[in-house]
């Protein structure tokens, strides 16, 4: 019996074990009817560009879809690289999933933007709607919220993570009726105005299988005791501010409220923190598994007392004020770190505020055997330092290293660190992404060619000499899928010399380089597949065609040229000759 | 296979590499695609044709790409340096997230009302004779005395065999840039001037503060000398 004589039903039921993504997309190339099979019982899609397919196709193909993951602007618009009005917009999506997805229950949208009109129409269009991510979002306010809110009844996650969220009034969280017992998961952190207290209160009370609670700044420490008295099936915490003056009684409080959440994994908020109340937390650190400490303006003493309370910790994030001598703290305690992110406190000064430098990261590359993903901003490195850390730690997944200082050079040797980024590629063989930073020269990128075979995003800033950095990228990098690169002497060549491989990519971001408006018509006219748009807030780019473009944005689509490009944006395709002209 | 990881640049000369790339093995250069695959006669590699729209002729020339690229170099990788502010004017380096900047950098939440009712201030510190400058959040200090025990237990790390009983006063920069001793004017306004209580004597609060200089808001910078140094500062 082959597998194309199974029954439907059987495949469907086989099919629906295959969580991947990726496994479902090789599934439905198999043979005319499992394709067919397979996109009728496809219940999640993710779209990691939201032109690079339209809402229309998407639908036509899956249509039982449950769930909808998309993805709008480049990734550096997170740095304002991006100019506002560049697009992103969800509308047309929830527009068209309201008529082709009755069913829908889950929504999470990363950088887009996000008008009250689209919230509401999702609040009245989804009946049984559950999930709504908005991660780095903008564009609506509270009013949109308040919408979701009072419309969908079985909603349980409404997550706002670093969204930009207009928000006049707090009272939107009392449109949550008081039939509303399912939510699991409130995130709202990057909420800027004071929340109706009583109205969380009251939602946090009726639901009890709320596990993740993310406050605002707004939320006074006293009334924190006061919350988990009334959740102490807490899994996730983030507090509000974590201020107030020094008092026995609200510490005892809070102490013993916080001794109550014996669920509780993982902690995060901490703003405009009092040292003094830190010690309110330990009861409950031997359990905590993620530590979010990257808003908490507190010295390297206090976050070594608090990390070395901490064994289980998975997952790591804080500021450089941890230092040196606190990572050293971390990789003695913290046997199953994973993860850890280090953001600078001061990023735009000359001189270094902390002591925190290579010799803290190779520590913990030595004491934590399980660390795959690094997030590090420091002002120093050295090529010994980075083979250190490659040997030590073969298995790490994700590394992005930023020195703060464009092409700082290896602070002992004072040569570039293309051998330091070289161990890392060669020896990191599962390496999916990479973030360089210092002085770099054309040579590791050729190590990045030869060896990272895995690489899936790569981000470059102020690095390479010639267009033999990009084809060693473009042409090596065989799992490539974003690659982004700003200030880097990247031109035509090698562009246009590996036209073809950036149809089997997501998308390439290059502000800052070398390529000309020429090179962008001609690989716009000669790859239909591809967008090509130039984006110049001065003016049409053939006005000055001796220079270099300002930014430009590459990515493969199906769905053709956009049709809400604003004016600072050109696309290239075949008739921007005549466009322009 | 196994890069040898030198720290030797490429050598362009050598006429063994070929393809002017400075690959140290033979083993790599036979593993990778070479410039000549890749450019000139291109092969069809996992099915996907790798059609180049341009053939590059090969290594980049001395008198052509080469020199041009060099500029170019000078030409993107210039940081715009405000001589005059000192500051970096780069867009979107380093890369840290607006969200994260405008959080952490411009004080508080732009939104945020009368919410936390200690503003963090942060100050940068140095202490005579200690190389690193920090900076530190006053409004976790309520006085002269925690904080200038707090400065001096932190910079202790960076003393070598300090003697004992060495003296530290502690000074600061006001916003006319004058360095001052700390503790010429209050740590910080009583509570009992609020905005009501100026309001009632009808005067402003740029008045106020000019009459009332506190510490905490007129402080730009602080510097920890050792006893008897004041004198010295040029």
């Amino acid at each position: 019996m082959s597998y194309s004589s199974l029954p439907e039903d059987v495949l469907e039921h086989v099919f629906s074990f295959v969580q991947s993504d990726k496994d479902r997309n090789v599934i439905s190339l198999v043979c005319k009817s499992w394709y067919e099979i397979e996109r009728w019982c496809r219940r999640r899609i993710f779209v990691g560009n939201c032109y690079a397919v339209s809402p229309r196709m998407a639908i036509r193909r899956f249509p039982e879809v449950r769930s909808v993951e998309l993805k709008g602007k480049p990734h550096f618009a997170d740095f304002n690289l991006v100019p506002e009005g560049w697009g992103g917009y969800v509308y047309p999506w929830i527009r068209a999933m309201a008529g082709g997805y009755p069913w829908l229950e889950e929504i999470k949208l990363k950088r887009m933007v996000v008008t009250d009109e689209s919230l509401e129409l999702i609040a009245k269009s989804f009946k049984n709607f559950k999930v709504l991510v908005l991660s780095s979002c903008e564009g609506f306010s509270t009013h949109g919220l308040a919408a979701i809110a009072a419309n969908c009844k079985n909603l349980k996650e409404l997550d706002l993570w670093e969204s930009d969220v207009e928000d006049p009034s707090g009272n939107w969280l009392s449109n949550f009726p008081d039939t509303c017992t399912s939510l699991v998961s409130l995130n709202i952190a990057c909420l800027g105005s004071e929340v109706s207290f009583s109205a969380l209160e009251r939602l946090v009370v009726r639901c009890p299988n709320l596990r993740t609670l993310r406050l605002n700044r707004a939320v006074p420490l006293e009334k924190l005791a006061h919350l988990l008295r009334r959740a102490p099936q807490l899994v996730e915490l983030g507090t509000g501010t974590y201020s107030a003056d020094l008092r026995p009684d609200i510490f005892s409080n809070l102490a013993g409220a916080f001794s109550g959440c014996k669920e509780l994994k993982s902690l995060s908020g901490f703003w405009d923190v009092v040292p003094a109340y830190l010690p309110a937390v330990y009861s409950v650190c031997s359990g905590l598994t993620t530590l979010n400490l990257s808003y908490a303006t507190i010295q390297s003493p206090d976050l070594i007392k608090l990390v070395s309370q901490c064994p289980k910790l998975q997952c790591l994030w804080v500021l450089d004020y941890i230092e040196d001598s606190g990572l050293e703290a971390l990789a003695a305690t913290c046997k199953d770190l994973r993860e850890l992110r280090v953001f600078p406190s001061e990023p735009f000064g000359d001189e270094p505020n902390v002591s925190l430098t290579e010799q803290g990261l190779v520590l913990v590359s030595e004491g934590c055997p399980k660390l795959e993903s690094v997030l590090y901003f420091c002002r120093r490195m050295s090529n010994d330092a980075l083979v250190t850390i490659a040997k030590n730690r073969p298995s790490m997944i994700r590394f992005r290293l930023c020195i703060i200082d464009p092409q700082t050079p290896d602070y002992l040797t004072l040569e570039p660190l293309d051998v330091g980024f070289g161990a890392i590629v060669q020896h990191c063989k599962d390496l999916r992404r990479l973030s360089l930073s210092g002085l770099l020269t054309d040579r590791v990128f050729e190590y990045i060619g030869t060896y990272a075979k895995k690489l899936e995003m790569l981000s470059v800033a102020f690095a390479g000499e010639s267009d033999l950095g990009l084809h060693h990228m473009l042409s090596g990098c065989d799992s490539l899928r974003k690659l982004e690169i700003m200030d880097c002497p990247f031109g035509d060549k090698a562009l246009l010399a590996n036209a073809a491989k950036l149809e089997t990519m997501r998308s390439l971001w290059m502000s800052s380089c070398s390529v000309s408006f020429e090179a962008c018509k001609l690989l716009g006219q000669k790859m239909p597949r591809l967008n090509v748009e130039v984006i110049d807030e001065s003016g049409p780019p053939d006005s000055r065609p001796e220079l270099p473009v300002k930014k430009l944005y590459i990515y493969r689509t199906v769905a053709g040229r956009r049709i809400d490009m604003p004016g600072f944006v050109w696309n290239m395709g075949e008739d921007s000759a005549l466009r322009l002209s | 296979m196994e890069l040898q990881l030198g720290l030797a640049l490429p050598n362009h000369n050598n006429p063994s590499a070929g393809n002017g790339v400075g690959f140290k093995s033979r083993k790599d250069a036979a593993n990778k695609r070479s410039f000549q695959e890749a450019f000139g006669n291109y092969k069809i590699r996992d099915e996907l044709q790798m059609m180049p729209l341009l053939l590059w002729s090969g290594p980049p020339d001395e008198d052509d790409d080469d020199r041009k690229g060099q500029k170019k170099i000078n030409s993107c990788n210039s940081i715009n340096k405000n001589e005059e502010e000192g500051e970096e004017l780069v867009v979107g380096w380093p890369p840290i997230q607006s969200w994260r900047k405008k959080l952490l950098f411009h004080g508080q939440h732009p939104q945020q009302g009368q919410v936390g009712r200690r503003v963090s201030k942060f100050v940068k510190v140095k202490m005579e004779g200690v190389g690193i400058a920090r900076k530190i959040n006053l409004s976790l200090y309520n006085s002269f005395e925690t904080l200038a025990n707090s400065l001096i237990h932190m910079f202790a790390t960076y003393q070598e065999s300090e003697k004992r009983g060495v003296r530290y006063t502690l000074t600061y920069q006001d916003k006319e840039g004058d360095w001052l001793i700390a503790g010429d004017v209050p740590w910080q306004y009583v509570s009992c001037f609020s905005l009501f209580f100026l309001d009632i004597i009808r005067i402003d609060l740029e008045m106020v503060q000019l009459i009332f200089r506190t510490f905490i808001e007129s402080v730009q910078r602080l510097e920890i000398l050792r006893c008897g140094a004041v004198e010295s500062r040029p």
